[in-house]
């Protein structure tokens, strides 16, 4: 096991429903400074009353406008292409 | 880079899991640093005295048993996980480490991978 | 950003009962477009469907596996299904089929049917591995 000093900051990806158990799992696990992007189902969060999101949450337009949630602006809406610079820019991707 | 491969599902009722060990075993075949991380439901793998003949499956904890002779590091479970689903230490397979939660995890391996 | 990463992407949801093959596909588009390269796209567990060559949508609705296979062939990148999920799954190609005496073969083309060592492969050599999951 290594066990660094710092950590970097992490990109999690998460496509679960909010009633989904594996996406309370995520929400737990996500660190301050790391950023969470909601794709397919978990875009859901948005407009779920019982989830509170993260700061730094990103969510896809496309998932977002094939459920009706464009409209919604709590999460900055990212394009396909902003995943994969997100990808690229942090050493550390988790897909949940 | 140690990969720890995460299962959150339970054994037997699907074949994630075992695919999750497939990738753990593949790993530590290639003597690459691997560890297992049961959370959830999927602590359940951990349970002594499974005997799987009876729905035609072959019983996991074998295969789990073996784990440390492949060469996986450590088999670490979620200890929340284990309080629920009543997996005590007498219940559980040896050498399980229990860590306090997933976000614990993060902080000491590398790379996090689901298997599905 | 950094131009010119290389990837691996492991698609482990299925077409038709997951959104994953969509989403990998628009993020593979998007990645070879910004530069990147693919290393190889792996289908693992669930993921191994998007292989069949036999999956037949009704006309009018988009065919995930045509579109990964043009992907596939028109970026000159290997797309290798595991040998282990593809054949519990009946995803077959000749080889096997023959090794197995078995009635048909059914591996989509370009696919290759491979181990996991491909994906430890990916873990070691590609800069990024990214994992298309299934929903449930």
């Amino acid at each position: 096991m290594t066990q660094e000093q710092t950590i970097q900051a992490t990109l999690h990806i998460l496509n679960k429903s909010p009633s989904h158990p594996r996406f309370a799992t995520c929400l737990a696990a996500v660190h301050e400074g790391d950023t969470l992007a909601l794709a397919e189902n978990a875009v859901l969060a948005v407009t779920d009353s019982t989830t509170s999101l993260p700061r730094n949450c990103v969510a896809l337009g496309a998932d977002l406008e094939a459920r009706g949630l464009a409209g919604n602006p709590n999460v900055q809406i990212i394009s396909y292409g902003d995943l994969v610079r997100l990808t690229a820019e942090h050493s550390r991707t988790v897909s949940w | 880079m140690t990969t720890l491969i995460v299962i959150d599902q339970a054994p037997y009722g699907s074949w994630s899991g075992r695919e999750a060990l497939d990738m753990v075993f593949s790993l530590a075949a290639f003597d690459q640093p691997a560890a297992l991380l049961f959370i959830g439901a999927g602590v359940n793998w951990l349970r002594k005295s499974q005997d799987a003949g009876g729905i035609g499956q072959k019983t996991v904890e074998k295969n789990l048993a073996a784990a440390p002779v492949f060469g996986v590091e450590q088999i670490l479970a979620e200890q929340s996980a284990c309080e629920r689903f009543r997996l005590g230490e007498e219940d559980r397979l040896n050498g399980v480490e229990l860590i306090p939660s997933v976000r614990d995890a993060l902080d000491r391996f590398e790379r996090i991978v689901f298997a599905g | 950003m950094s131009p010119g990463l290389s990837y691996t992407l492991v698609i482990t949801g299925a077409p038709w009962s997951s959104q994953a093959p969509q989403t990998a596909l628009a993020f593979a588009q998007e990645l070879i477009a910004a530069g990147h390269h693919i290393d190889r796209v792996f289908l693992y567990g669930e993921g191994v469907h998007l292989a069949s060559a036999l999956s037949t949508p009704p006309s009018d609705e988009p065919h995930w596996p045509g579109q990964w296979a043009d992907f596939l062939a028109d970026n000159q990148t290997p797309g290798v299904a595991c040998i282990a999920s593809a054949l519990r799954r009946g995803i077959v190609d000749q080889g096997e089929q023959a090794r197995y005496e078995l009635s048909a073969n059914n591996l989509r083309q370009p696919y290759q049917i491979a181990g996991l060592g491909e994906w430890v492969e990916g873990n070691l050599k590609s800069d990024r591995v990214i994992y298309f999951h299934g929903s449930h």
